[in-house]
């Protein structure tokens, strides 16, 4: 239907956004990034897109061809109809209807003033490094400040956005509308201008290089402030060793969300197939309300842990892994708790993706709904050595152990959603306990000052009781007062 | 007499008392004719409609909670802003009159002149803000939107004006303040009834407007050119003890009422280029929200800045401490007014002028000390400009050779001082330019005639050749006063003279220790502590903009002051800062090496973790020269250090070589390795393989980083640095630029962390705890249900407690009283207990302590449970909210209460209530240049992604006042937010089906959306808009308001757009159509739509024909005539012009801020050069000729017309046949004869006819006739029957009264007989 739409490739591509025939846009102001000789390159080449459609350019890539490496996967087909107006003739008077009778030029305003006390702005913030890709354009997209990333893997031999970030560039710029994405030809420095959260029901084929719990942690973050509830079926790997898997989000993040006002019976992670590395496979169904504000929480008090709940799941192969897991487990959780109960989860068919595999999820919750968790899967097909389910289920409940060993009222993989959801409330104090702080959460907790100029006041606890595990971190902040500017009020 | 003039108790006989008392008495007798209708008659009163009662108990609920407002968080912080009141109303109605009446009224000052914002204290617990809003409808808008209070100011001999009505708009759109009306010349009104019609005319109007009851006061006369004081009082009170509702933009942004302004610009920069950008910064009470630093900002007037920093200064105008008196003693009664001159001081854009009382000013100085003299006096010592400073700083290059003073580098010239003077006579500001020669002796002279204490000025020249860092107090003194350049002149029949005087660069005599002299405490409390004396200095050069020394010397002024009074204020001051600041320099220093040594001690771990950085910086750059060793270390890597985890490359080996050499616990080494934390996690993902030898390795790792969280000061530490880094950091980037020759390279922060890692917020544990081994098992035993609980949560414990306190009863109906066991038992033992106590009492007075307070805590959980059981039960919803709302604002409070300022700012920001310091820079130089302080300086706070521009939808409705409707497409200017811009709205309305059709005109008298291109601002906000803000019109100048619905970067806004074409071949019902499109495409691409011909004819295009282009083929429900039109109705996306242009109007020249204007609309620009439109010839009206239409007949088909009814059918009668020959009847032909005698018998019947009409008319006539005759008779017959009948009647009568007469007489003979 356009052409380059399939042939999109990351390492050297441009990536600009229009929703709905957003019209031309002369560059944003005070261009936010010194110029540099890459980027005039570029913006000769950037022609901006009216077309009524999502549509990538494409540059072909000059290191692209050069080096072997695995390119992008191409581009999902459209699942949008084309234009409204196209074959949708049976709706009388239908819209888009692209005549060449644009206006006139002199009836065009595209006279712009530009003074120093100019809106449209916000300092661009500047950073190196692929490191924290995902919070940093979450953190931009929710505050609204362009961001520019430089010196991407630029010391490596293959330099450059790897693909599964450019699908994650790609996610953002399907929930967002008027987001501006420049990536040079080496795709070592990426400019995000970050648009409205849009929303709405999607799709997105996420790479199989990481798990589906990569591009929903950022989505968690992101949904709560759509213009249109969002509603998006996610394809690849579902459970994999370096990401949180998606049952592991179902079974922390949701109620996590609910704790600030997120809730509903739309807020919903349905795992419709299974997907284990390499080959991926698995589908995802993630719906979100829509909220303006947040509440403030205080949550201090994790409570002592009533019942420990887990998924054990195998797929493609023998159904018995599972019990053995779950065998395994219960040995050693038995000893703390009688309350244990595990599902042993077999996908079959279709629903089990590509790959075997199989591994568990264990979550513990407390009286007050605090829930803390802990996973394990095998290794992949074809890379290091067969695990036994028996060491897998121990392992897994070990790990679990260490967790509560932690403790804190949010688990060590949602602290910096808490954290953020904690500084998008209203302007009151929020408190919320923490086990010991991850890098990831440190490194967030830096961003959330850069972007939103908050800071957390950091005490650590000790227990006053011997047996209650190690030193938690009590967090407080005061909200910004963020209210959700998308959403529309009728 | 006396008796007589007593009158007599006359009892009521009718009227309410009587009946009241009648009633009364019948009650008594107990025969009270009636008893309650509800008694009476209970069948009326019972439900008659079960539905009604639901509707009626529907109503009376709707209507109590109609009442209740949301319940939002108090979030008013405990110590509150002034209260903005804006003193609002049209000119010559006595605006400012009330203001000085209002500001002597509460501190007893007059102030001359008001400029700005005036703070003053009201109260013990309130400040007020009080400015005046001026007529122009910028000012208007942007006081409405701090505004707390306004008074409105009403001329009631004139009665409303525009401006008031426009002003009202205005508050209503931004958020309702509270508005006070307040009547003005009513001294006027010489007739009293007339008077107070106008009143009661003027309340009802003003009642409709803002709300029924608003307070309207009367200042009914002027004594001596002031109101009359009781008058004012009262308003004051009524000021003062007001109560305000929290606006939503105002609660929920932060902002500032700048009441001083100051440049900060390096004047060598103004030099070179006079219309560079400027940095200034602004004084003013924050209020609203937390204002962060960093943030962006808007300035109504001249645009978006973002704030380049924030500081907090002790309040000017602080409220009295808390004492338990009820009115506030003289010297509480403060007023801060920097513009205005408060005090003989005021603030201008770039010099401070001092007013000084006459020769003897100080004498009665002596007398009455002005609360505010304090102030003033530390506000002279401490504020010597910048450029002075400047001016007199020197910086040394190298260890030993001179410093260099601004006179080295600078160039030689002599700029012109200003000079203003008051001439006497008339009383006239002059300007005089003064050179340096002459003011010195224009100095001398001065200080002759004015003081023997100005001696410094004497002796001036020595010191300036011999001044020595800080050696004589007076030495400093003069320096200092030369670098403030006041004059000191004398007025002598003038009692206040004021002293101006510009700044200017000068040369100071050479100081061995640069700028030392004028190094201010407090700027060095509140920076750096790290650095040593001499570094502080430095500092000082490098933030000579900072002028936050305000008030904290005020301490120090007082105490000088005290002691030597005698002397000239301002010098004095002088002598007292200096004797002050001398010893706290000295003191500082070390307090400042101790603070370094303990905060070397705290942040180890930082310091090193930087070393680190630098040494991974230069592995970087190691990296780039050598590729091949990072494949090695890959490779190294993939053969077998699995488990020693992610670390890039070269710092693997780094750290490996390291570990192998410093096997025992390298601090640095470790922290390396916790920085490298990250790393290792990446790779241990693919490597669960355990390699052993290099397991203690990670383990030391993981315990290291976990030690790093553990320890308290650290954590902080460790995830934003040093505690107050970011002025760190601004310092260092000072430095490394330090005079432009040498940069420190630092590594960024950035690399701290490995840039490229893996991106993944799982936290890996890194070292599995033996959880096989019992006393790892039993250090998270307790955190399980199957634990060991908290004392208070105990299950057997809270059994016991509930025993205790629910254990005794008493059993009201049968009186027996239940003692639980355990309390009673505990409670015996307790009075026992307490009996010893009492014996050896001071022993066991803790103990008693702790009892009393148990029994406290017992009683307090007892009424915490009958609260909960007779209070709460009946808690409604909104209660529970209420209830919430009320946690979460003394959660909100007692949080960060503890703390300091200091670390609160970087917490929640600065707190409303602060009085700050904002600097900002790229200020456009026309706002310094053309300041004028009659116009506000609002600084506005902005949210997150407001500063961005996008596509805004609002809901827009025309004001009904405005004269014209708006056109889309006209520029217009709108007030939204805190901004004031020119945008290029385009109206639209929004269909059944949700499709927004454009329109060309606003609608009359209903709303229509509106979508523009500008500033994205959150939902829900108000709006209102005019079409020119210059000038003044009689007309009403707001042209609509309205509400902001949805924000997005995109819209869809279409116009129809009909297509035509004609017909080229006409099938049936098929034709070929032409003319609508260009290319097969188009046709393609409405396929199946739908079509229609002007008369009405419906049809579908179908297919694309090849022949001519654009042609295809429609089929109708109908055929098609070759002269009908077709059309196909489409919608056309417009687009929005991307317009935005902020409204400068502070940025204007003084005189002329009212005067801005930004794109004009098509119509003024042809209005205004005289362009007549040239008229489409087709869009003219003309006579519309119609031919006459001639229709065919109707044909009816004949299957139709015999599925008719007869009466439908048509009725063709058949026409008749040609009858038969036979069948026709022969002709009759008379004879003449016969002829003759039918003419003759018509001739008589004719003659006959006419007789007999003729008798009959005849007869008529007669018959009238008659019947006239016999009415008389009758009528006379009637009257003789009359006559008669009286006659009778008459006869009757008098009989009759015969007979009763004789009947009467008889009975009275018979009485009499009797």
């Amino acid at each position: 239907m356009f052409p380059g739409t399939d042939s999109f490739r990351c390492g050297g591509s441009i990536l600009v956004r229009a929703r709905r025939s957003a019209p031309d846009r002369p560059y944003p102001k005070g261009s936010p990034h010194p110029a540099e000789e890459q980027r005039a390159g570029l913006r000769s080449d950037t022609s901006p897109d009216t077309s009524t459609l999502l549509r990538f350019q494409l540059k072909t890539c000059r290191l692209g061809e050069q080096r072997k490496r695995q390119s992008l996967p191409p581009v999902p087909r459209q699942t949008q109809p084309g234009p409204p107006g196209h074959g949708g003739g049976a709706t009388p008077g239908a819209p888009a209807r692209p005549l060449p009778f644009a206006p006139p030029l002199s009836r065009r305003f595209l006279f712009q003033p530009r003074g120093p006390g100019m809106a449209g702005e916000a300092q661009c913030l500047s950073y190196t490094g692929c490191n924290f890709l995902r919070q940093r354009l979450v953190l931009a997209t929710l505050s609204g400040r362009p961001l520019k990333i430089r010196k991407i893997r630029a010391k490596e031999e293959d330099p450059g956005l790897r693909d599964f970030e450019a699908s994650f560039i790609r996610l953002i710029d399907k929930v967002t509308n008027g987001s501006r994405i420049e990536i040079n030809q080496t795709g070592t420095t990426l400019y995000y201008q970050p648009g409205l959260l849009y929303g709405g029901s999607l799709e997105h084929d996420c790479s199989p290089s990481r798990g589906i719990g990569y591009y929903l942690e950022s989505l968690l973050c992101l949904a709560p402030f759509m213009k249109h509830p969002l509603k998006i079926v996610l394809r690849g790997v579902t459970n994999d060793q370096v990401d949180p898997s998606v049952d592991v989000l179902k079974a922390t993040a949701l109620p996590l969300l609910k704790k600030f006002g997120i809730d509903g019976e739309s807020l919903e992670i349905k795992i419709n197939r299974r997907g284990m590395p390499p080959k991926g496979g698995g589908e995802i169904l993630f719906t979100c309300p829509v909220r303006k504000v947040l509440q403030p929480v205080q949550f201090t008090d994790p409570g002592k842990i009533k019942r420990i709940r887990g998924t054990a799941y195998s797929v493609r192969v023998s159904p018995q892994m599972a019990n053995r897991m779950v065998e395994s487990a219960r040995g050693i959780l038995n000893k703390f708790l009688p309350d244990i109960y595990i599902y042993t989860d077999h996908m079959k068919g279709v629903s089990s993706g590509k790959s075997p595999g199989f591994g568990m999820c264990l979550t513990a919750e407390t009286i007050n709904g605090t829930i803390l968790s802990a996973e394990l899967a095998s290794n992949p097909q074809g890379q290091g050595a067969a695990v036994l389910p028996e060491e897998l289920g121990q392992n897994c409940a070990k790990l679990l152990l260490e967790e509560v060993y932690r403790g804190g009222c949010v688990d060590s993989t949602n602290q910096s959603l808490a954290l953020l959801l904690m500084t998008l409330g209203q302007q009151d104090v929020s408190k919320v306990l923490l086990g010991p702080l991850s890098p990831y959460t440190i490194e967030f907790l830096r961003h959330l000052r850069s972007f939103f100029q908050i800071m957390f006041k950091i005490e650590t606890k000790t227990a006053e009781e011997e047996h209650t595990g190690g030193e938690k971190v009590l967090m407080t902040c005061v909200g910004i007062g963020f209210c959700n500017l998308s959403k529309t009020i009728r | 007499m006396e008796e007589k003039e007593k009158k007599k108790h006359r009892a009521k006989h009718s009227g309410p008392k009587a009946e009241k008392k009648r009633k009364r008495y019948l009650n008594d007798l107990g025969i009270g004719e009636e008893e309650n209708a509800r008694k009476r008659n209970p069948k009326a009163f019972t439900v008659q409609s079960a539905v009604r009662m639901a509707r009626t108990f529907h109503r009376t609920q709707d209507l109590k909670t109609k009442k209740h407002h949301i319940p939002v968080v108090d979030r008013t912080p405990l110590e509150p802003p002034p209260v903005v009141v804006v003193v609002v109303g049209p000119p010559k109605v006595g605006k400012s009159t009330v203001i000085k009446c209002l500001i002597k009224n509460f501190t007893r000052q007059k102030l001359v002149e008001i400029r700005g914002p005036v703070t003053i204290v009201s109260g013990k617990k309130r400040r007020l803000t009080i400015i005046e809003c001026g007529c122009d409808i910028n000012t208007m808008i942007d006081l409405a939107k701090v505004a707390d209070l306004v008074l409105m100011l009403i001329d009631a001999s004139f009665g409303f004006e525009m401006e008031t009505f426009e002003f009202l708009n205005i508050c209503q759109v931004h958020g309702f303040p509270k508005i006070m009306g307040v009547l003005t010349h009513l001294d006027t009104f010489k007739n009293n009834k007339q008077l107070k019609k106008t009143k009661k005319k003027l309340k009802h109007r003003f009642w409709t407007e803002v709300y029924p009851g608003a307070k309207l006061f009367y200042l009914s006369g002027m004594v001596h050119g002031e109101y009359q004081k009781q008058e004012i009082h009262n308003l004051g009170r009524f000021i003062s003890v007001m109560k305000f509702r929290p606006l939503t933009w105002q609660t929920s942004h932060p902002y500032i009422l700048a009441d001083r302004m100051e440049e900060l610009t390096n004047p060598e920069e103004v030099r070179i280029n006079p219309k560079c950008d400027r940095k200034i910064s602004l004084y003013g009470y924050l209020r609203g929200a937390h204002l962060k630093n960093k943030s962006q900002i808007h300035m109504p007037g001249v645009g978006d800045f973002t704030v380049s920093d924030v500081s907090f200064l002790p309040d000017p105008c602080a409220l009295p401490e808390q004492q338990k008196k009820r009115s506030l003693n003289e010297k509480e009664k403060l007023v801060y007014a920097p513009l205005s001159g408060v005090g003989g001081i005021v603030y201008d854009k770039d010099a401070v002028y001092i007013d000084l009382g006459g020769s003897h000013a100080h004498e009665k100085e002596e007398e009455e000390v002005r609360p505010n003299h304090e102030l003033v006096q530390s506000l002279i010592s401490t504020h010597s400009a910048i450029d002075v400073k400047m001016a007199s700083s020197k910086v040394s290059l190298f260890m030993d050779s001179a410093p260099l003073g601004s006179e080295d580098v600078g160039q030689e010239f002599v700029m012109p001082k200003e000079e203003r003077q008051v001439d006497l006579k008339t009383g006239r500001v002059r300007r005089k330019a003064v050179f340096e020669d002459d003011e010195k002796e224009n100095d001398d002279v001065a200080s002759d005639e004015e003081d023997d204490q100005e001696e410094g000025d004497e002796e001036e020249g020595d010191e300036e050749a011999a001044s020595e860092d800080g050696g004589d107090g007076d030495d400093e003194n003069d320096a200092e006063e030369e670098s403030e350049r006041v004059l000191l002149r004398e007025g002598i029949a003038v009692r206040r003279a004021k002293r101006l005087k510009t700044e200017m660069a000068q040369e100071e005599a050479v100081n061995e220790l640069p700028a030392f002299a004028d190094s201010d405490d407090d700027l060095e409390m509140s920076s750096e502590e790290e650095e040593t004396a001499p570094e502080d200095s430095e500092m000082e050069e490098e933030e000579e903009g900072d002028i936050q020394r305000t008030c904290e010397d005020e301490s120090s002024g007082s105490e000088s002051e005290a002691a030597n009074k005698t002397a000239d204020s301002k010098q004095y001051d002088m002598d007292s800062e200096h004797i002050e600041t001398n010893p706290q320099i000295s003191e500082q220093s070390p307090k400042r090496k101790a603070v370094l040594t303990t905060d070397s001690g705290n942040c180890t771990a930082e310091e090193a973790s930087e070393s680190e950085d630098e040494n991974s910086s230069l592995e970087e750059g190691d990296d780039e020269g050598g590729s091949h060793e990072e494949l090695e270390a890959e490779e190294s890597n993939r053969n077998g250090f699995q488990h020693s985890q992610a670390k890039k490359a070269d710092s693997v080996r780094q750290t490996k070589v390291k570990t192998v050499d410093t096997e025992d616990d390298d601090v640095e080494n470790l922290l390396r390795e916790e920085e490298e934390y990250e790393e290792k996690i990446d790779l241990s993902a693919d490597t669960t393989g355990a390699l052993k030898w290099k397991e203690d390795l990670t383990q030391k790792a993981a315990e290291a980083f976990l030690r790093q969280q553990r320890s308290t000061p650290n954590l902080r530490k460790l995830v934003y640095g040093t505690a107050v880094e970011d002025e760190d950091q601004e310092s260092e980037d000072a430095d490394d630029e330090l005079g432009g020759l040498f940069r420190v390279s630092r590594p960024d922060k950035a690399s701290k962390q490995k840039a490229n890692a893996l991106d993944c917020s799982k936290f890996l544990v890194e070292k599995l705890q033996d959880w096989d081994l019992e006393e790892v098992m039993s250090s998270i035993r307790d955190c399980f249900v199957t634990g060991k609980w908290e004392d208070d949560k105990d299950a057997a414990k809270l059994l016991e407690e509930d025993e205790e306190l629910y254990g005794d009863f008493e059993d009201l109906e049968t009186g027996v009283v239940h003692k639980g066991k355990a309390a009673a038992g505990g409670e015996q033992s307790g009075s026992e207990e307490e009996e010893d106590k009492d014996e050896n009492m001071s022993k066991q007075e803790p103990e008693e302590e702790e009892k009393k307070k148990e029994r406290m805590d017992k009683k307090r959980k007892l009424k915490e449970m009958f609260d909960a059981e007779y209070d709460e039960g009946d808690a409604t919803y909104f209660d529970d909210l209420k209830e919430e709302m009320h946690k979460q604002a003394q959660l909100n409070r007692a949080e960060f209460e503890d703390q300091d300022d200091e670390t609160r700012v970087q917490y929640e920001g600065f707190r409303p209530g602060m009085y700050v310091r904002i600097e900002i820079e790229n200020v456009p130089c026309e706002f310094v240049l053309n300041f004028d302080p009659h116009y506000p300086i609002i600084l506005g706070g902005l949210a997150n992604s407001e500063g961005n521009v996008g596509y805004v939808q609002l809901r827009l409705k025309k004001h009904r006042w405005y004269k014209k409707i708006l056109k889309t497409r006209d520029p217009l200017i709108l007030s939204l937010g805190w901004r004031r811009f020119q945008t290029i709205p385009m109206f639209y309305m929004e269909d059944h089906n949700g499709r927004h059709r454009l329109l060309k005109y606003t609608p009359q008298h209903m709303h229509c959306g509106a979508a523009f291109w500008g500033p994205i601002t959150p939902q829900g906000t108000g709006f209102l808009a005019v079409q020119s803000v210059s000038g003044t019109t009689p007309d009403f100048r707001i042209a609509a308001t309205g509400v902001v619905l949805d924000l997005d970067k995109s819209i869809t806004i279409v116009k129809k757009l009909k297509l035509t074409g004609f017909p080229f071949k006409i099938f049936k019902n098929t034709c070929f159509i032409k003319g609508m499109f260009n290319s097969q495409l188009e046709v393609a691409k409405f396929e199946g739509a739908a079509i229609r011909s002007v008369s009405g004819i419906r049809g579908q295009i179908k297919k694309a024909l090849r022949a001519p282009v654009g042609a295809f083929r429609a089929t109708f429900e109908d055929k098609l005539l070759m002269s009908d039109i077709v059309f196909v109705r489409t919608w056309y996306p417009v687009s929005i012009p991307m317009f935005y242009n902020p409204v400068t109007s502070l940025l204007k020249p003084a005189g002329e801020k009212d005067s801005w204007s930004g794109m004009k609309t098509t119509g003024q620009l042809r209005y205004e050069r005289g362009i007549k439109l040239k008229q489409n010839k087709d869009s003219l009206y003309k006579p519309i000729v119609r031919e006459k239409r001639h229709f065919n007949k109707l044909h009816i088909p004949k299957a139709l017309q015999k599925a008719l009814p007869f009466k439908n059918k048509p009725k063709n009668l058949e026409k008749k046949g040609k009858t038969p020959k036979d069948q026709w009847r022969p002709a009759v032909i008379r004879e003449p004869h016969e002829k003759k005698i039918s003419a003759l018998l018509s001739a008589l019947s004719t003659v006959n006819n006419y007789k007999i009409k003729k008798a009959k008319a005849k007869h008529r006539e007669q018959l009238k006739e008659h019947l006239k005759v016999k009415q008389k008779e009758d009528e006379q017959k009637f009257k003789r029957q009359k006559e008669a009948k009286k006659k009778v009647y008459r006869i009757l009568g008098q009989r009759e009264k015969k007979r009763q007469k004789s009947s009467l007489k008889g009975s009275s003979k018979r009485e009499k007989s009797t």
